[in-house]
């Protein structure tokens, strides 16, 4: 769309962001606009809280319990292991696969779209957007994964996931929070194959000046269904060829698998 | 440990507050007060109970991840997770593969948030959601329907233009008119009764 270029388009804009229905281009330039105007942010808060309403009109449904299950065993409140028995059960059509890798990937992103004070919206609107248009095409195939990655740099705020598809030997990662390496050193994504830890392959190197944003990072590597990631703080520009320090994050599909085996 | 049952009397920042400090049990709190308001949300926008229960799951552990990082300047955690509820669902609506499986304009016009005839829907006290259902039928015809396609059935507003054959900016201006006015009956019949448990 043109820019706005009357603070009143952007007033008016106010209403459809709330509603969820700009296009995604609107949408990032309003969210770029929301951070410096507290006017519209006051509209918006207001006009959240109407739409509040309109969630809270809603015919009420009582949740199944897994999903009381599934929150309380996330955040540890029981001893049992996750219940994977309702992420398996969910075998089924693409287009099931896919929603649920882009509700993984959302999720990933959740504060960041919330929190306007802390970093460039812009740049995370940009990244949400390709990350899940690259969620899209790699999840094509409905044997992809969504692997989560935990680990120490999760304690200090990082966040990983990567989708990543078996079938086309590609993936995409969405990563926030994780701090900037030294100078002269890279982060490093290794597909690391069941079993064979001590051979992991590489994936990609990156590294972001910033640390406040959301990056998806596309990349390609040998996968299989097992295939587990991890990253490592490697020697820049390029990496290693193998890892030279312990994860900084990891995660293996096991633990956070949509689809069915 | 206290059980969630004990945070009953605590206001939802005081639960936020909690929970960045790792209290898991404010938490379930916090699932106890919307959890089925957002899977209610969820299963409407996205009709299929299991994707329901994965955007609902993670929009409640996203606030268990980061709850340090909210930002209550932005709204309350109430509207945080009903927001990103709705968000989310509408996100995955339109990236569905099979157009056909989003549902068509009918459907979100049709009263969502009236129960089917064979649901016999809870009481509810307050009678909030009875205001709000009165607030919506009040709205102008072409109002409401742009509000409804777009809340709940995902639709962009170039979509409805698209869909209803009228020009974007009509869309733009029936939408704000109708959240406008909205907002306003809803202040007249006592919004702030809306979270009973937040006293503000």
């Amino acid at each position: 769309m043109d820019s706005p270029v009357n603070h009143s388009d952007y007033e008016e804009l106010a209403a459809g962001f709330a509603l969820g229905a700009l296009e995604p281009d609107e949408e990032q330039a309003f969210q770029g606009h929301l951070e410096g105007c507290p006017a519209c942010k006051a509209s918006v808060r207001e006009f959240e809280e109407v739409t509040a309403s309109l969630a809270l009109a809603t015919v009420r449904v009582q949740p199944p319990a897994s999903l009381r299950a599934a929150v309380r065993s996330r955040t540890g409140l029981t001893l049992r292991r996750r219940a994977a028995r309702t992420i398996r059960s969910w075998r089924g059509t693409r287009t099931t696969v896919r929603a649920v890798a882009v509700a993984g990937v959302l999720a990933v992103l959740a504060l960041s779209l919330w929190n306007l004070a802390l970093r460039d919206q812009h740049q995370i609107d940009q990244a949400r957007v390709a990350a899940l248009q690259e969620a899209v095409r790699v999840v094509n195939d409905g044997t992809a994964n969504r692997v989560a990655l935990t680990g120490s740099a999760a304690d200090s705020g990082a966040r990983a996931t990567v989708l990543a598809s078996s079938l086309q030997d590609r993936g995409v990662l969405v990563v926030e929070g994780l701090p900037p390496p030294p100078p002269g050193r890279v982060y490093e994504l290794w597909a690391v194959p069941a079993g064979g830890a001590s051979n992991p392959a590489k994936a990609i190197a990156f590294r972001f000046s910033d640390r406040q944003g959301v990056h998806a990072v596309r990349f390609s590597v040998n996968i299989q269904p097992t295939t587990g990631f991890a990253i490592t703080e490697e020697p820049g520009p390029g990496g290693s060829r193998s890892p030279t320090t312990e994860p900084v994050l990891a995660g293996n599909p096991q633990q956070s698998r949509p689809g069915g085996a | 440990m206290l059980g969630p049952k004990a945070y009953r009397g605590q206001q939802d920042s005081q639960l936020v507050a909690l929970v960045a400090e790792g209290d898991a049990a404010a938490l379930e709190a916090l699932y106890d007060r919307y959890g089925k308001a957002a899977y209610s949300l969820a299963l409407r926008v996205l009709a299929v109970g299991t994707l329901a229960e994965e955007v609902v799951r993670e929009v409640f552990l996203s606030l268990w991840r980061d709850a340090r990082r909210f930002d209550p300047s932005r709204g309350t955690v109430g509207t945080y997770l009903l927001s990103m509820t709705h968000h989310s669902s509408v996100d995955v609506v339109r990236l569905q593969e099979n157009p056909r499986r989003r549902q068509g304009p009918e459907e979100a016009l049709a009263l969502a948030i009236e129960p089917p005839a064979d649901v016999e829907e809870e009481f509810e006290p307050s009678g909030r959601r009875g205001r709000v259902r009165a607030a919506l039928a009040e709205l102008p015809e072409a109002q409401r329907e742009a509000l409804m396609l777009a809340y709940f059935g995902g639709y962009t507003q170039r979509e409805i233009a698209s869909l209803v054959g009228i020009p974007l900016e009509t869309v733009r201006t029936r939408m704000a008119a109708g959240m406008r006015r909205l907002k306003d009956e809803l202040r007249e019949a006592g919004r702030q009764e809306q979270f009973p448990w937040t006293r503000r």
